[in-house]
């Protein structure tokens, strides 16, 4: 018998009747906030470093190559070479399987 | 139901694609609409046989069915020298992940591949790798295994190239089949080793032949190589990006699937043929080797994407790193007392990782694909606010994306729940990398969520894809849902008679 199930370890039903009861409460803490809020003509538009926001929508959202840019960037001497090695041309798809191969070969001949 | 015919569904389990793949363009002929119903009925078809083939196997137990044989459950399955399918939990497992996965791409094709001739074409093909998916899951001998090989790989290189005006679908293509074919020449270089040398390809009977020399070492690496390979198994895996990239939307979750597919192979062959006559322990430890650079790998080049298909298409190939490693430390930890107090729940684990993935990745690759339908746009940077116009496609993506990134109480939580408890009883170091790769994983489906669906309205699209595209994510999202709520009864009825059909009950 394995000794470890995930039926001890995991229930779903749980979590979701434990989210539910959490969502309550904060919805309860929401309910007691102040009720005197009006929305203004700033108020809940983007903050962009004290800037007015542009009119065209587009150049309001950040997205694709932007999100994550900091994490990426200081990965760039781990991140090119990877990239670099990825060519996309036929021939380096074949030398890798092979160069695999014969790596899997060694590995089994001498541990095996 | 007559019991000739339970125990003759793996063969219709085959049979039904192969029979409809040859009928589609003869209904064309007749009309269109024809044509478009006898794929449905195909396919709902397939989808009967495979229920049938595993309420049998899990209610009554494993058999084989032997093709030409006079009895229809035969014992003695030694004295066959034919064909044989094994029907057991493992296989059935897996044919549940291929059917799923191409209901919901062939219900998907319909309004995607509207507009496109030839298709009849088109439908045979997916009909012809479907067979062939299915028949390299069932089959219990190892030519026979080639040919499906080979059948899977012809079909779904036409799938890849169906849309022929797109330069890029074409040379992804042609990618695509000269590195299947290699890998396929490279296994039948095996097969003729092993055959050389014992005179049989059943699985069975080569199982109790194997000795573990120089022949069976020489078979067993380029087995492993040829369908690590086919799995996208890093540093094999750089075709997958192009082809799933490249090829039209609504057929890219079932070519992910053969990739699934191959690596069901690889588990079944590593586990029936090369387990009592090799170092399982070395043998783990090169799977775990596979598994942890196709999930560095794999993320940290779906970090430089800024195409959707692209970057999920990287995502998968570290998912493939879950199940290898899960499936490395299972074999690992076989002859040992772990193999009862973890290896078999790592075993669990990889396999309902397995199912899990087929589907919540078709879910991906679709949302994505409608994204594309909708647009014409696959670029990140240019993408934004579609949420406004396509709230189902939001949701569908963000069920499949948060499943990916095994949050709970999502289906990919559970599976990799499994798999962090067990590898971090093997070393734990194993585990910290998966948790590492999974927050990364998580990160980059925020990245997809908030660049193409968060933000301002840009106009980009009038409205929401056709409402079929919508019912076949609908579908497996369901699934994904049925998965989610219900993961000990999916383990305990579908995963561990999976791991008793590969024979290693802890």
């Amino acid at each position: 018998m394995i000794d470890i199930l995930l039926k001890d370890m995991w229930s779903p039903i749980v979590f979701i009747i434990v989210s539910l009861l959490t969502a309550l409460v904060a919805y309860m803490f929401y309910r007691i906030g102040d009720e005197g809020y009006k929305r203004t003509r700033h108020k809940g538009e983007p903050f962009i470093s004290g800037n007015m926001p542009p009119k065209d929508p587009r150049m309001i959202h950040v997205g694709g190559d932007n999100v994550f840019w900091g994490f990426t960037h200081a990965l760039r001497k781990y991140l090119d070479p990877l990239v670099k090695a990825h060519t996309g041309i036929i021939n380096d798809y074949v030398y890798w399987m092979v160069i695999t191969m014969a790596l899997v070969l060694i590995y089994v001949y001498l541990l095996i | 139901m007559s019991m000739d015919l339970v125990s003759a569904s793996p063969a219709f389990v085959l049979g039904i694609p192969l029979l409809f793949a040859f009928l589609t363009p003869l209904a064309n002929r007749v009309s269109k609409d024809l044509r478009d119903a006898m794929f449905v009925i195909g396919l709902l078809l397939t989808a009967l046989f495979v229920g049938i083939m595993a309420y049998e196997v899990y209610t009554s137990g494993s058999w084989i069915y032997v093709f030409g044989s006079e009895e229809s459950r035969p014992t003695q399955t030694a004295s066959y020298f034919r064909i044989m399918f094994a029907a057991d939990g493992f296989s059935a497992l897996a044919s549940i992940t291929m059917v799923i996965t191409a209901l919901g791409a062939g219900l998907y094709s319909f309004a995607y591949m509207e507009g496109n001739t030839g298709m009849e074409k088109f439908y045979t093909l997916f009909f012809l790798t479907l067979a062939g998916v299915m028949g390299m899951v069932l089959t219990a001998d190892l030519f026979n295994l080639f040919v499906w090989f080979e059948v899977t790989s012809i079909a779904s290189c036409g799938l890849v190239a169906f849309q022929n005006y797109k330069v890029k679908s074409v040379e992804a293509a042609l990618k695509y089949m000269f590195i299947s074919v290699l890998g396929g020449l490279f296994f039948l270089v095996s097969i003729g080793l092993l055959y050389g040398e014992y005179g049989v390809l059943n699985f069975f009977l080569l199982a109790d032949a194997l000795t573990g020399g120089m022949i069976d070492k020489v078979a067993l690496s380029i087995i492993i190589v040829v369908f690590a390979m086919k799995a996208s198994s890093v540093p094999m895996h750089m075709w997958a990006p192009d082809v799933y990239a490249e090829s039209p939307g609504s057929v890219t979750p079932f070519i992910a699937i053969t990739s699934l597919g191959s690596l069901f192979v690889l588990t079944r062959i590593i586990f029936t043929l090369f387990r009592y006559s090799f170092g399982v322990a070395a043998v783990g430890h090169l799977l775990i080797i596979l598994g942890l650079l196709s999930m560095f790998v794999g993320i940290s080049m779906a970090l430089k994407q800024s195409d959707v298909k692209r970057l999920i298409a990287y995502l998968s190939v570290s998912q493939i790193g879950y199940m290898l490693m899960a499936i490395g430390v299972a074999f690992a930890t076989l002859d040992s007392a772990d193999y009862s107090s973890f290896g078999a729940m790592a075993l669990e684990g990889g396999l309902f990782h397995m199912i899990n993935d087929g589907v919540y990745k078709a879910l991906l690759f679709l949302s994505a694909a409608s994204v594309v339908y909708a647009t014409g746009i696959g670029d990140l940077n240019k993408l934004g606010g579609l949420a406004h116009k396509m709230p189902y496609t939001t949701m569908f993506f963000l069920l499949g994306g948060l499943s990916i990134a095994g949050v709970p109480p999502l289906s990919g939580f559970s599976s990799k729940l499994l798999i962090y408890q067990s590898v971090y009883l093997y070393h734990p170091i194993l585990a910290i990398i998966a948790l590492v790769v999974s927050i990364i994983t998580f990160a980059l489906i925020g990245k997809i969520f908030y660049s193409a669906f968060l933000g301002p309205d840009q106009g980009l699209t009038r409205g929401e894809v056709p409402r079929s595209m919508l019912v076949a994510m609908g579908i497996l999202t369901v699934v994904v849902i049925l998965f989610s709520l219900f993961p000990n009864y999916v383990v305990a009825e579908i995963v561990v008679p999976a791991v008793e059909g590969l024979g290693v009950v802890a």
